[in-house]
This record gives C-alpha cells, structure tokens and sequence, in this order.
C-alpha cells in the first residue's frame, strides 16, 4: 500500500525518536540488565498498547461511521476499571484468575450498556456519544464511592487508573503480542464490509449486508483488544482517537489504509509521549502517568476534531415533545406535591442515631431543625435548580440525553475546587467554594466562545461539554494517582454533598431555587419554540442565536450554583426532566415545573438514603442520585431515545 | 453583679481550689484523624469518637482502640448528626482537613493542630505531640511520651549491627510502583535517629515520600526494607525485574508489617522497634 509523503516522512521522524530514546535510556541507566527487563519492554509495550488502540479505535469509528467513537468514549476503559477495583474489594481472588478477564468483564458491560442505550435510534453518532458519556460518568460515580469508603486500599488502581506504562519484565510483552497478532487477521477480514458500512446505512443495506452484524462483530473485535491492553497497561485515552484522526488527515482513505496508518501512528504517538513524560517526570516529585497525560492532551484534540470533521446526526426532537398522552395532569400534579411533602417529612422526622432508629421522635425536635433541616432544603433547592436547567438543556440542544453536567460548566468546577485543594495549602471553604465557582466560569466560558461562531449548534454544544468533561477528568486522574492524603478531601467533594451547608447556605440555595422557578416560566414560548428546531423556530419570528445564549448563560448560572452545593456528579439535570416528561408534563411550563418538583424529591429521598445507609458513613448526595439514576435507566432503558 | 453573686463566685473559687486537679473531668475528645487518635491515646487520653474505625485498626494498629470509642464516620466527612449526639468538648483536626473546620464548630470548639511542613518531619510531630498535651492538660505526659520515643529509639542503635549499605525503604502499590520514603518521612526520620542511612534523596512530596517506578528503584544501591501491605492480588516477586533489584541478587530483602506511614510517635516507636528487629 502506498503513503502519501507527509506520512512517510512523519513515521521516519518518529522512528528517529524511538531511536533516540533507546540510547538515552541505554546512556542513562547503567545497569544493562535492568535495561533489559525494565526500559526495552517499557518500550515495545507502548508501542504494542499504542498501536493496538489505534487499531481498536479506528475499528470502533467505522463500524459506527463516528469519528469520535474510541474506547474511552465508548466506556469500555470506565467499565474495565471499575470492574478491577470492585474485584480488589469484593473478590481479590479473581484477580489472580487473571486481571484482563475482569477488565473485559467490566469493558463488555459498559459498551453493552452503551450500545442498547443507543440502540434505538440505530447507533447514531450522537446518540453513541451521549450514551458513552452518560455510561462514563455513572460507573465513574460508582468508582468513586468504593474510593471514598477504602481509599487506602485503593492507592495501586488509581495508579492503574491513570495509566502508566512502567513494566516489571517481559509478562506485559508476552501477554499482548499473541492477542494482538490474533485480532489483526480479524480486522483484515473486516475490512471490506466495513468499507461497505462508509457507504451508508441504506446502500449497505440495498448490498444485503446485515449492519447490525458487521457492527457488532467488529466492535466486539475492538473490545477485545481494548480489554487486553487496559488491563497491562492501565487507562489511556486520547490514541483511540487520535490516530485515526492523523491518518485521515494525512490522506489515509479507506478501512485498510486508514488502521494500518493509524496503528502505525498510535504506536510511535504513544512511545513519544511515555519519553517526554518519562524525562520530566524525573524532576518531579510525583508520576505523572502516560495515560491521564493523554487524556488531558486527548480534550483539546476532540474539540479541533469537532471543527474539522462534520458529525452527522440526526435530530432527536421527535422524542423531546409527547410522549405520554397529556391527561389527568391535575391529579398528578397533586400527587407529585404529595410525593414531595411525603419525603420531606420522612426525611426530616426519621433517621439513625447511635442507639438505633429514632421515628417521628419529637424529644429531638432540635436535632430535626438544626442538622436535618438545612440539608434537606440545600438538597431541594440544587435538585429544583438542576432540574430546571436540565429542561431548559434539553430543550435548548433539542436532545433528551443532554445534561447541564455535559456543557463543562460541572467539570469546570470540579477542576477549580481540585486545583485550589491541592496547591493553596490547607485551604478553607470559602477558598474553596470561590475557586469552584471561577472554575464553573471558566468552563462555561470555553464552551460560550467555541460555539458563538456556529450559533450555539446544539450538537456542537454538547460535544464541546464532552471535551471539556474528558480534559477535567484527565487531570483529576492525575492529581489522585499521586497517592497525595488530599486526593481524599478531593474525591469526598467531587462525589457532591450537602455535608458543608449551614443554615446561611441553605437559605441561599433556596432563595436561588424560588427565584428561578419565578424566572424560568418568562422563558416557556422560546423552549416550546427551540424543540421545533432552527427553521420552525425561526419562522416563528424567535431569534434563535440570541435565545440560545441567554438561556445557556441561565443553564450555566443555576449549575454552577448547584454544582457548589452537591458537587458535579449528579444526574438530577438529565432524570428530572425526563421523569416529569414521561410523566405527560410536555409543555415547556409544566415540563418545568414538574421536572422542579421531581428533582428536588429525588434528591431529598437521596440525601436521605445517603445518610442512613451505610450509617455513621455517609454517602454523598450526589452520588445516591447517580445510583438511583442508573436503575431509573436500566429499566426505562428503551423509551429513552 | 449583686453581692451575692459575688459570694456564690467566691465559694465556687474555694471549692475549686480544693477539688484536687485530678479530678476535673477530662475533656471529651472526637477527633476524625487517625494520627491524632494514636497519640491521644498514647497519652492515656481516650477520645469519644474517631473516624474510620475499622481502617484505624488495619492500618495504625498501635495503640489499639479501645471498642468503648465511637466510630464517627468517614474521616473526611465525620457524621455531623451523630456526633451532635456525642456531645464532645472539643475536636481535633488536621490542616489537611481545614475544610471541616467550618461544619465542626457549630458542634465544639475546633481546634487544628500541627503537622506543619515547614518543620522537619521529627520536629513536625513532636511540635503536633506537644500542642495535643497542651490542649488536653497533659503537657507532663506529653513531655514524657516525647522523651520515652526519643530515649527508647536512641536506645535500639546499640542493637543495630552494620546493615551494609543505605536503606531504602519503600510500600508497593502495584507490582510497578513504589512510594520510596526519603528523609522527610515519618520513617525517614526514624531512620536519621537510629544513625541509619537513607538511601533515597531524591524529590519527595510533602509528606516526605515519592511515588517512582520500579526501575528507578533499581538505578538505587541500598537495601531493600518493604513496609507491607503489600498490593491485593499481584505478586511483586514474580518479576522479571524485581529479581533484578541489587538487593534481591544479595538476597538481603527485609519485609515488615505495617507501621503508618502518616502516623505520629507511636507509629515511629513501631517502625523503629520492627525495623531493628528485622535487622
């Protein structure tokens, strides 16, 4: 097969460097030996592992024509992780069966789950993306939990989780090459309906190819691949996708030219990286692993791809509107305010103490008021306040799975309170709250000033949040890796709780969750409008561009808001307003109010949950959110898109 | 103030003067922190209620926690409610735990205590031990603990035979990766008091360790003291370059059981005693 000569002078180039780096490496450890089973296999494991998740993403990015499709956005890489930490806790003893069937275990459920998440409306691109996010953050939350209860016997997966490809010997080698030799044959036979696919769902179909088929074969392929290289060589990002990326750019066209390029590519990508961070990383006083490195270089490449590249998509606004026929609203408007009274009560009248129980137990009435009271009223007013913004997102990006925690504004957040945690030493609340705040700024902002340009496009929108999403968790993974105490503090903030609140605090989410409910109902002509999508609206005499960005800068006011309060991780923005959509409540007024008295119950029953389960530990309220969350998905699983 | 205000507050003066001080009831203690747990309780003190109980027990060991001791929830999100119940006098924190400082105060006065990193590691804690003893009203057996670690630590070098080369001391994470405590550690500092070399003098972080990869390891000739737990479900032997470390060609390994890396003199009173008796 023939290169262009950009890529060829590209590849001598890197070789030249993987050159270099032998010598250096040779030059600087004097020792042979340790050379020999320490640096060379280092070497030749990046270049397998590099080369095989080129291969693995280029495959996955054909078979769903989507060429943001990888392993980390498919959450394969999450569910493999989560799955070896939940083994370490639970069942050690799997992990001497073997560490990669425990990671493909995990990574087959997690791109299960994406794939019948998406499955309904024929693994759109969007929709995959969507999915892979929402399956990312769920398991991330997951995670996150079990390190919250064990950190300390948790230090050796948050190294694995950031991905380092340091080697003990030879094992690493020998596990990968046969595997990897067995799956390229595969790709091979691939190949050529996969070519088909390029051409289209309805001319692969007039050809009497079963897509669905060739889909799934081909990205169980990549998942096999993915499973075996994650579990040698922990988490890497960013190869996957861009890879593939540079081999298209470089004149690759066609299946075949485009993965042979790319593991090409992916192999010498991966090696440079590990030597640059290697050199660095010896001045200082922490790892800084190849993997999370990747990811946080991996965002900035996702968002010059999304400018480059035109995401086909169809619009998913059908499922925005009715669902369920509009009757009896009355009634269960009632009943939703009676299902929200009921939890109040329960939730301020019942709880554990150290003697057990305590029911309706009015000798305690101080202990209701003062340490039940301003938690259940933070944990109300966040889940009205995200609740809101997740109608208004999903309204705004004509999208059922958008969040407010997807448009950057939670990752931003998350990143300003991590940074000031970790380089202000001991730093108080207030410092803390005010970098989070500047954070959740600072993430809007990016997301405001890359779409301005394309009118607020809501798909771009949404992968922009995705971007920046993947870029804070990179560095997050980093920062935790170090096996720093402050990680603790760091990953009890991130999974939200209304444990810092006080009565001030309290008061002033709620003030924030009264107003906007006052405010957002001026707002229901352009969210009844918006759905309709840019013509209709248009038509309709609203000026769209200008309505997006004041209801954007509303979305990302309420989050950030929120985020402060319960942190980034909750899922209250996306359930909310599709519970009181299933719930017939599809005009933008009632959609907004409906979803309101959803997710403020939703996160009271929650926060309650959380602080009687594992009792006297408490489980963030955020994260009791996301749980309950992912059941409510599960089972609604099909209705979703 | 009436005159018999001023009476009542002088027989109270009276009394307390002669009740013996013995006798004041002690404070009632929570603390979240394990290390300000280990020294508490090295003083004699008992505290109310602790974090992570269970985790104490794994990890610190020493002193043991009595069962008496109420487990008070995660130690970075103590159990607010719970410990309202608990009525303490005071809480103690560690900086690391500002953040707590805020929620903590509307149940007792909150008092942050110590570790500062502008201090050497020894001088950190002993500082840390002192501020405990002032706090509680026993600066005397504070002194004492503090002169005992001292006395009892200076006392092992006579039992320590020439261990050859510097010690290098490190706690796997996974079969790769390696924390490597240098002179700034708890256990680095035990080490200089010994009059033992450390082998690592590289960067470290502010608790004194590094985070390195197993072939840097092996760029480093000193001996090898592992400080366990060593990691669930790999076996750090099994390596190719495990077999290559110097130490392990000389066969001189040393394995120890666990000691708290972050702990405070109890855990350096551990560490000195196991590692002399390893050696």
């Amino acid at each position: 097969m023939s290169l262009s000569l950009s890529a060829r002078i590209c590849l001598l180039l890197g070789l030249i460097l993987v050159l270099m780096a032998i010598a250096n490496s040779a030059l600087t450890t004097a020792d042979l030996q340790i050379l020999a089973v320490g640096g060379l296999p280092r070497i030749i494991v990046s270049l397998l592992a590099g080369g095989g998740l080129a291969l693995a993403g280029s495959i996955m990015q054909q078979a769903l024509r989507n060429p943001l499709a990888t392993p980390t956005t498919l959450g394969v890489v999450s569910g493999a992780q989560f799955a070896l930490l939940a083994a370490t806790l639970l069942a050690p003893g799997l992990l001497v069966i073997g560490r990669e069937w425990v990671a493909l275990g995990g990574g087959a459920f997690a791109m299960g789950t994406v794939v019948l998440l998406a499955w309904s409306s024929r693994l759109a691109p969007m929709a995959v993306i969507l999915a892979g996010l929402i399956v990312n953050l769920y398991l991330g939350s997951l995670s996150i939990v079990m390190l919250l209860i064990h950190q300390e016997d948790l230090n050796g997966i948050l190294i694995w989780g950031a991905g380092s490809l340091a080697q003990s010997g030879w094992d690493g080698v020998g596990f990968l090459w046969p595997r990897l030799l067995l799956i390229a044959p595969l790709a091979v036979v691939l190949a050529r309906p996969l070519d088909v696919l390029s051409l289209g769902d309805t001319q692969a179909r007039s050809l009497g190819i079963s897509l669905h088929h060739i889909r799934l074969a081909a990205l169980g392929t990549a998942l096999f691949l993915t499973a075996c290289i994650t579990s040698v060589v922990g988490v890497v990002g960013f190869i996957g996708l861009a890879a593939p990326a540079a081999a298209r750019l470089l004149g690759a066209r066609g299946f075949m030219k485009i993965a042979s390029c790319s593991v090409l590519i992916g192999a010498l990508l991966l090696v440079v990286i590990d030597i640059i961070l290697q050199a660095l990383s010896a001045s200082a006083p922490v790892l800084i692993p190849t993997g999370a490195m990747t990811a946080v270089l991996g965002g900035p490449l996702l968002l010059w791809l999304l400018f480059r590249l035109k995401i086909t998509g169809k619009s998913l606004r059908q499922s925005c509107l009715a669902l369920v026929p509009a009757r009896h609203l009355a009634l269960k408007r009632t009943l939703l305010l009676l299902a929200l009274l009921a939890t109040v009560t329960m939730s301020l009248g019942t709880g554990r103490a150290i003697e057990g129980w305590r029911w309706f137990d009015l000798g305690h009435a101080a202990t209701m008021l003062e340490w039940r009271l301003p938690r259940i009223l933070a944990a109300g007013g966040a889940g009205t306040v995200l609740a809101l913004a997740g109608v208004m997102v999903q309204r705004l990006t004509q999208n059922p799975m958008a969040s407010p925690e997807l448009l950057g504004i939670s990752g931003g957040a998350a990143l300003g309170l991590v940074s000031a945690l970790f380089l202000l030493q001991g730093a108080t609340m207030p410092t803390l709250i005010a970098a989070g705040f500047l954070g959740a700024l600072a993430g809007i902002a990016v997301v405001i000033a890359l779409n301005r340009g394309s009118g607020f496009n809501p798909q771009r929108l949404l992968l922009t949040g995705v971007a920046v999403t993947a870029t804070a968790s990179g560095i997050q993974a980093l920062l935790l890796a170090g096996g720093d105490p402050r990680g603790q503090q760091a990953i009890a903030w991130m999974s939200g709780s209304t444990y810092y609140v006080d009565f001030g605090t309290a008061l002033a989410i709620t003030i924030v969750a009264i107003i906007a409910l006052v405010i957002t109902p001026f707002f229901a002509r352009w969210l009844d409008l918006l759905p309709l999508g840019r013509a209709t609206a248009v038509g309709l005499g609203l000026d769209v561009e200008r309505s997006r960005l004041v209801l954007l800068l509303l979305v990302a006011l309420l989050t950030a808001t929120a985020t402060l309060i319960v942190g980034p991780l909750s899922f209250v923005g996306l359930l909310a307003p599709h519970m009181a959509r299933t719930l017939g409540f599809s005009r933008a007024r009632s959609h907004l109010l409906g979803a309101a008295a959803v997710g403020s119950a939703l996160m009271i029953l929650a926060d309650w949950i959380g602080r009687q389960a594992l009792y006297p530990q408490e489980i963030p309220a955020g994260l009791v959110a996301s749980l309950i969350g992912g059941l409510y998905f599960i089972i609604g699983m099909r209705r979703l898109l | 103030m009436t005159v018999i205000h001023r009476a009542l507050l002088a027989v109270l003066l009276i009394l307390w003067l002669k009740v013996p001080l013995a006798e004041e009831p002690p404070l009632r203690i929570v603390t979240p922190d394990w290390t300000i747990a280990e020294t508490l309780l090295a003083l004699d003190i008992e505290p109310l209620g602790v974090g992570e109980i269970a985790g104490y027990r794994t990890w610190v060991g020493t002193p043991s926690m009595p069962d008496s001791v109420t487990d008070i929830g995660l130690r970075t999100q103590p159990n607010l409610e719970l410990l309202a119940q608990l009525r303490p006098d005071r809480i103690l924190l560690t900086p690391m735990f500002r953040s707590l400082e805020r929620p903590l105060s509307r149940i007792a006065p909150v008092e942050v205590i110590g570790h500062r990193t502008d201090l050497s590691a020894w001088k950190a804690v002993v500082e840390q031990t002192q501020a405990i003893g002032h706090l509680t009203n026993r600066r005397e057996a504070a002194a004492a603990l503090i002169r005992s670690t001292e006395q009892h630590i200076t006392s092992l070098r006579s039992q320590i035979g020439d261990p050859g080369k510097p010690l290098l001391i490190v706690q796997f994470m996974d079969a790769v990766h390696a924390r490597v405590f240098g002179m700034e550690s708890l256990y680095g500092s035990v080490l200089t008091q010994l009059g033992l070399r450390n082998a690592w003098s590289g960067r470290t972080n502010a608790w004194g360790f590094a985070l390195i990869g197993l072939q840097e390891l092996a760029a480093i000739d000193g001996r090898l003291i592992v400080v366990a737990p060593t990691p669930i479900g790999s076996d750090i032997t099994a390596t190719d370059l495990w077999q290559r470390l110097p130490s392990v060609e000389r066969d001189e390994v040393l394995w120890l059981p666990a000691a708290w890396s972050f702990g405070a003199l109890p855990s350096a009173r551990r560490f000195a005693d196991i590692l002399v008796d390893a050696l």
